[in-house]
């Protein structure tokens, strides 16, 4: 029998951290360790370092240097998003697999050496996208691969959310997240397009932004993207923190194909009982199904197992990115963008 | 014993133009209201008689004798003759939307209307339709505070009539279609500056299906996404909003709140299209905007909808059709010299 597979979580700056601690707690196939040295220059009051791992039930190293020594086969990056690459440079470095949360990065440059540096050292690079492995989205691929809508011309896409403040504030920190709505939502919504579409590069991006939501943060919170892929399928994405801070979920992604044979519209995260509550004065939602973490890290893992590509991959990440980030110069200039 | 009675109101007496799609829904909402109905058309007006009501008339001429004002409901590109014509012959305009072709003609309509001292309203009925018009209130009224992210869907069967799918005739999906939800844009967040659109197709003529997209930039500082499709034959209409504010959100998608939904078992065919118009679940949305414009026409106050509201429309709708052209951007004109209503 095999030895299990040594993986490595970096930092809990990215509350998803939790779930993935959780979701690879739950495997006995592989040894965890977790650190998170930064977790000091959080506000205080926010959670971190050994104290959350001891909550988290997972074994902790106070540095990264004692992650390298430690020797790790893989790692997953929840750093704050302008960190992500030094930790990508160091682990294809040491030879380890990566899993980064999402966005892969806060530039075209970050990301392109990301894709570089594993590639050159022969370990996966994989992009923390997971609604691509939700029932809805699954659901979705089979129905367009199997031609239920027909050929699909436009697209509508829309992941809402409320302020990503609550549990960390560097999410509308520019100098740390890189952005604002544009930077945390677009992605999901791209990254499915990227599934469906198999890799289709965008042609031509237009955005507009505003901070009519929550103007005291210095971010913008309201965004439309305006994508024209290659081929000439038309999408246009809602990325806006737009759910009120006492809406009863953290937000949602929903999605809409319109094809020459119909009309498809995904609801991810529709699988929810709901009702009221008078004590908590607010509505109730319960989400169900299977978690789409978990599938995630299972591909993550199963693509090292079998010495193939994850995906969505490093590469893919990276047409994300683009799409981000031809969304701000567009914001910018006031024009569309050509890629 | 003398009882005193209060002579009612002598019937508007309404000449309806145009025999076509909606002129079936405004027959019979005039109908509805006590209206009296006279309608002609170059086709179709027997046809509507027998089927809706009202009396049909061999000549425009003929049509103009016998009443107080005038609906058109003609495909786009007659609309200015028509609104000419009424408003030389002394009649108040009510004109199905776009109130015109082009801004051009939009402009002739309003400034022939405002020379022969009548009223001239343009058809825009989602501001009638019950779950906009409680939307619109809230909104106005400050219940989800100002206003950052808008999105409106509206999606349909292709239409049947030959002239929708001339381009130069209907001004294509935006023009036609999306217009009602950049007017609503614009009622609810105010006048738009920039403008950029882009649309995906395929096929051609009935079998087509087209998607729309278009971006505002309203002076407010919100955004709004408004998304128009003509679907392929049988599709179900649809229309969803969501406006985001700084207090709330509120939202719609009428393929989910029915009053009523059956479900027919195996056999059934459950996926006839509704075509060009919505099922209608609220007060009817034509009854109400038809009354309302008659009470204005009547000398009441006026309707929640002007001229140059669907000016304003068209303008955006401009913009939006020539950044398809160029794909950019565009500013929308400014509404220039029509003098805008208080």
């Amino acid at each position: 029998m095999r030895s299990p597979l040594k993986i490595a979580v970096l930092s809990f700056a990215h509350p998803h951290a939790l779930s993935y601690v959780r979701a690879l707690n739950g495997r006995r196939d592989i040894e965890l360790v977790a650190a998170d040295p930064d977790h000091g220059e959080r506000p205080v009051g926010e959670s971190g370092g050994t104290v959350l791992a001891a909550q988290l039930g997972v074994r902790y190293l106070e540095t990264y240097e004692a992650v390298w020594e430690w020797g790790p086969d893989a790692v997953v990056i929840c750093a704050e998003n302008v960190r992500h690459l030094p930790l990508v440079e160091q682990a294809a470095a040491q030879g380890a697999h990566v899993l980064c949360e999402k966005p892969l990065a806060t530039s075209v440059p970050d990301a392109e050496a990301m894709v570089s540096a594993c590639e050159s050292a022969g370990v996966n690079l994989m992009v923390a996208h997971p609604v691509r492995f939700s029932t809805a989205f699954k659901a979705l691929k089979r129905a367009y691969d199997a031609g239920a809508v027909g050929e699909v011309r436009a697209v509508v896409g829309a992941n809402n959310g409320k302020l990503p403040k609550g549990d960390r504030s560097w999410f509308v920190d520019p100098e740390l997240a890189g952005g604002g709505s544009i930077t945390d939502h677009t992605v999901h919504v791209a990254d499915l397009l990227d599934s469906l579409f198999d890799g289709v590069a965008a042609r031509s991006v237009y955005a507009l932004s505003n901070t009519v939501l929550h103007g005291e943060v210095g971010v913008e919170t309201g965004g439309l993207i305006s994508i024209e892929l290659d081929g000439g399928v038309v999408v246009t994405i809602d990325c806006s923190w737009s759910r009120p801070d006492s809406y009863p979920t953290w937000g949602g992604l929903t999605l809409q194909l319109t094809g020459d044979r119909g009309i498809a519209d995904m609801d991810a995260f529709n699988t929810r009982v709901d009702g009221h509550s008078q004590t908590r004065g607010n509505g109730l939602w319960l989400s169900y199904g299977t978690d789409p973490d978990t599938a995630m890290i299972a591909e993550f893992l199963a693509s090292i197992a079998a010495g193939r590509a994850p995906q969505p991959d490093g590469r893919s990440g990276l047409r994300t990115v683009r799409i981000v980030q031809a969304a701000y110069d567009s914001v910018r200039t006031g024009a569309t963008v050509l890629l | 014993m003398t009882v005193q009675v209060t002579p009612a109101p002598p019937p508007l007496r309404v000449g309806m133009i145009g025999a076509g799609g909606i002129a079936g829904a405004h027959l019979s909402a005039w109908l509805s209201i006590g209206a009296e109905i006279s309608h002609f058309s170059t086709a179709g007006a027997q046809a509507l008689a027998a089927s809706h009501g009202g009396v049909a008339v061999d000549s425009f001429a003929e049509l103009l004798d016998l009443v107080d004002v005038v609906d058109i409901v003609t495909p786009t590109p007659s609309h200015l003759g028509y609104v000419q014509a009424g408003a030389a012959a002394g009649k108040h305009v009510f004109c199905e939307k776009p109130l015109a072709r082009t801004s051009t003609d939009a402009r002739l309509a309003i400034e022939a209307c405002r020379a022969a001292g009548v009223q001239l309203y343009p058809g825009h009925v989602v501001r009638y339709f019950s779950e906009y018009e409680s939307m619109h209130r809230e909104v106005a009224a400050g219940t989800i505070g100002t206003v950052a992210v808008q999105r409106f869907t509206r999606t349909g069967s292709r239409p049947d009539m030959d002239w929708f799918h001339d381009e130069e005739a209907s001004g294509g999906v935006i023009l036609d279609q999306m217009i009602h939800d950049l007017d609503f844009a614009c009622w609810n967040a105010g006048p738009v500056g920039t403008v950029f659109a882009r649309q995906a197709g395929t096929g051609t003529g009935k079998d087509g299906v087209v998607s729309a997209h278009v971006i505002l930039q309203h002076h407010s500082g919100a955004i709004t996404h408004a998304a128009g499709t003509w679907a392929r034959p049988g599709t179900a209409f649809r229309t969803t909003f969501e406006i985001a504010g700084t207090g709330g959100i509120l939202r719609h998608d009428s393929a989910e709140h029915k009053p009523l939904v059956i479900d027919g078992g195996a056999g059934h065919d459950g996926r006839a299209g509704t075509g060009l118009l919505p099922e209608v679940s609220g007060v009817g949305p034509f009854e109400l905007e038809l009354s309302e414009i008659a009470r204005a026409f009547m000398g009441g106050d006026p309707p929640r909808v002007s001229a140059e509201d669907g000016l304003a429309a068209i303008l955006v709708a401009e913009a939006a059709v020539t950044s398809l052209q160029i794909g950019q951007p565009v500013a929308v004109a400014p509404i220039g010299n029509v003098e805008v209503a208080a």
